[in-house]
């Protein structure tokens, strides 16, 4: 089994739900964020690229690819990032990262990866999202999990479920049968710098 | 070929004696520093790393830029110290041992830097429980720790050596050993870097190599002021031959450098690909007053090492203190530059741990140096810096590293 999603980027409206889906569901601190809405278009978000009437702009949201090459799990000296065996998913394990942030500096995808440069704090005094999502830790690296604590329980990532625009597909790649396997095999997709060659489990719909 | 060797001469009026209380004060005061660096490496980690400059996407800084330029820095002396006993040539007059001494100086700030940018250093232990032995990092902890107990080794059995109870074979044996231990340590710290390709800047085979060349530069630089600046305060006697053997040496080692940096640019720019975004951040972007400092004051030591009229003592030291300064500014260029480009530079939203300029958008974060140090940090640089200046001086007072009267 392999998890894998597809984001269809012509149904995606930017409206940042699954960012704040994400970030409830996994109780994430202030000033952290997952998965983010990059503007593909202008200098600014939310502006497109070009001259009215000629202008070009969509919205590609990207938290982990969860490679099946991951370049974070290679340089890791202690093992804290890893791949499951059983999912694919690439996994992190707060209590054993050091910190040294050599994930960070490998991983080719800007900004997916986030380290808690302080004591994490939150808008509420209590936790919110799921009891079983792993405590956070201060001067430890995280990132997506796919929303591990949801998918062992056979439920979907958290920013499947708030997507309005039901722009994002979920399943297992190997299995042809599945949600995502069909939607990839019947559209035209792309994948965030393919050259790198760490075969993203993130497809983008264009 | 008139060699200056008339600077031995007035340089040589050693004071009577070396390290009275000069040295004690100067050993005292960077206790003081080590100190003052640790007491701010608690407040580091008690407050957060979010005082630092260090953000997501440049989420190394000035100690890993350190970390690479220490490391640098310790070759010099090992190999100096090492390359005439392993292959059976003429060396260096007496500096042998205060080489080595000013590796192992070296190594230890290599080290203090690892640790300092560790954000739970107190998991390290986990380094040799849960080793993933593919981790290039891990074989920098591996390289290094070999690397600092090889050199004390080293320097232990030349004291021995003297006293008859290590033999010449024995010694020329463990040189060789600290010899190639000393260029896998170099090109190890090279392949942090340059195995990633997640930086275009990193992701060259040339790093290895370049990274002994650069290593031998600076290394080579502190020796010779070293050796300048302790025959000058009358430690010890030092023939002005040796030192100007030294000099050439350097000279040499700084073109090599030099060349190995044309060999990268033009391998960059030719093809007009995205490389060529790298050369323009080099040459005419943010990082253009570091690659340019780099490349003048390489080529000004070169100039003085390589001119007969110009290898006075003062000439010399100020030639090995600008190779080492170009030095430093090529691991600024490499680590800051190599977060300059980011590969995916759509905007989005932005927080205050997203880049460290973070409130002047995306454009703004990347329109001058993406990355810049805060006084915190700086202050538990010169702490781990003060750290090995104190092992250094503790090694001149307490160990026996004058040349043997023999």
């Amino acid at each position: 089994m392999h998890y894998g999603m597809a984001i269809d980027t012509k149904r995606c409206v930017g409206c940042s739900a699954c960012t704040i889906a994400c970030k409830m569901a996994n109780n994430i601190p202030n000033d952290i964020f997952w998965t983010r809405v990059l503007t593909d278009g202008g200098d600014v978000p939310d502006t497109p690229a070009g001259e009215f009437p000629r202008v070009r702009m969509r919205y590609i949201t990207v938290g982990c690819q969860h490679c099946e090459n991951p370049a974070c799990v290679k340089v890791c000296p202690v093992g804290a990032t890893y791949q499951d065996p059983d999912t694919g998913v690439v996994r992190q394990d707060y209590d054993k990262c050091i910190g040294c942030r050599m994930c960070m500096a490998a991983c080719p995808y800007t900004g997916v990866r986030s380290f808690n440069w302080e004591e994490p704090r939150y808008q509420t005094p209590y936790a919110i999202g799921d009891a079983d999502a792993p405590a956070h830790q201060k001067h430890v690296v995280e990132k997506c999990t796919f929303c591990y604590q949801r998918i062992t329980k056979d439920e979907v990532p958290s920013c499947m479920d708030l997507c309005p625009a039901r722009a994002r597909h979920w399943g297992d790649l190997d299995d042809p049968t599945s949600e995502v396997s069909q939607v990839i095999a019947a559209r035209e997709y792309m994948q965030l710098l393919p050259e790198k060659g760490t075969k993203p489990s993130v497809y983008y719909l264009v | 070929m008139t060699e200056n060797v008339s600077a031995a001469k007035s340089a040589k009026a050693p004071s009577p004696q070396f390290g009275g209380s000069g040295l004690r004060i100067a050993i005292i005061a960077c206790a003081l520093l080590a100190v003052a660096g640790v007491a701010l490496w608690a407040l580091q980690l008690s407050g957060g790393m979010v005082q630092t400059g260090m953000r997501n996407l440049d989420s190394w800084g000035l100690y890993i830029t350190c970390f690479m330029f220490f490391v640098g820095l310790s070759a010099g002396g090992l190999i100096i110290s090492s390359v005439p006993r392993a292959f059976g040539i003429a060396g260096f007059g007496g500096i042998s041992k205060v080489a080595v001494m000013t590796s192992i100086a070296s190594t230890v700030c290599a080290i203090g830097f690892v640790v300092v940018d560790l954000g739970q250093p107190a998991r390290v232990w986990e380094l040799f429980v849960y080793s993933n032995l593919g981790s290039p990092l891990m074989w920098d902890i591996v390289v290094i720790g070999t690397y600092l107990v090889l050199s004390c080794v080293y320097l232990w059995a030349q004291l021995q050596a003297e006293r008859g109870r290590v033999s010449h074979v024995a010694l020329r044996v463990i040189a060789v050993v600290a010899l190639v231990c000393a260029v896998l340590v170099h090109s190890v710290t090279a392949w942090i870097f340059g195995l990633q390709q997640s930086h275009e800047l990193w992701h060259t085979a040339l790093l290895g190599p370049w990274f002994v060349s650069s290593a031998l530069v600076c290394g080579t630089g502190l020796v010779l002021v070293v050796a300048v600046a302790l025959r000058r305060a009358g430690y010890f006697e030092l023939d002005q031959a040796h030192v100007v053997r030294l000099a050439k040496l350097l000279g040499a080692f700084v073109c090599v450098d030099l060349y190995f940096l044309g060999c990268d640019l033009l391998t960059e720019a030719f093809p007009a690909a995205s490389g060529a975004e790298v050369v323009g951040m080099l040459v005419a972007g943010p990082l253009a007053p570091f690659f340019w400092a780099e490349v003048l004051g390489c080529a000004a030591c070169a100039v003085v090492c390589f001119t007969p009229r110009l290898r006075t003592s003062p000439l010399l030291a100020a030639a090995s203190l600008l190779a080492i300064a170009a030095i430093f500014c090529k691991r600024v260029q490499l680590l800051v530059g190599g977060f300059q480009i980011a590969n995916l530079d759509l905007p989005g939203a932005m927080t205050s741990h997203t880049v460290t300029n973070w409130d002047a958008g995306l454009a703004g974060a990347y329109a001058g140096l993406v990355y810049c140090p805060t006084p915190l940090e700086v202050g538990v640089a010169l702490g781990v810096v003060a750290l090995g200046a104190l092992v250094f001086l503790a090694g001149l007072r307490y160990l026996p590293l004058k040349p043997a009267e023999d």
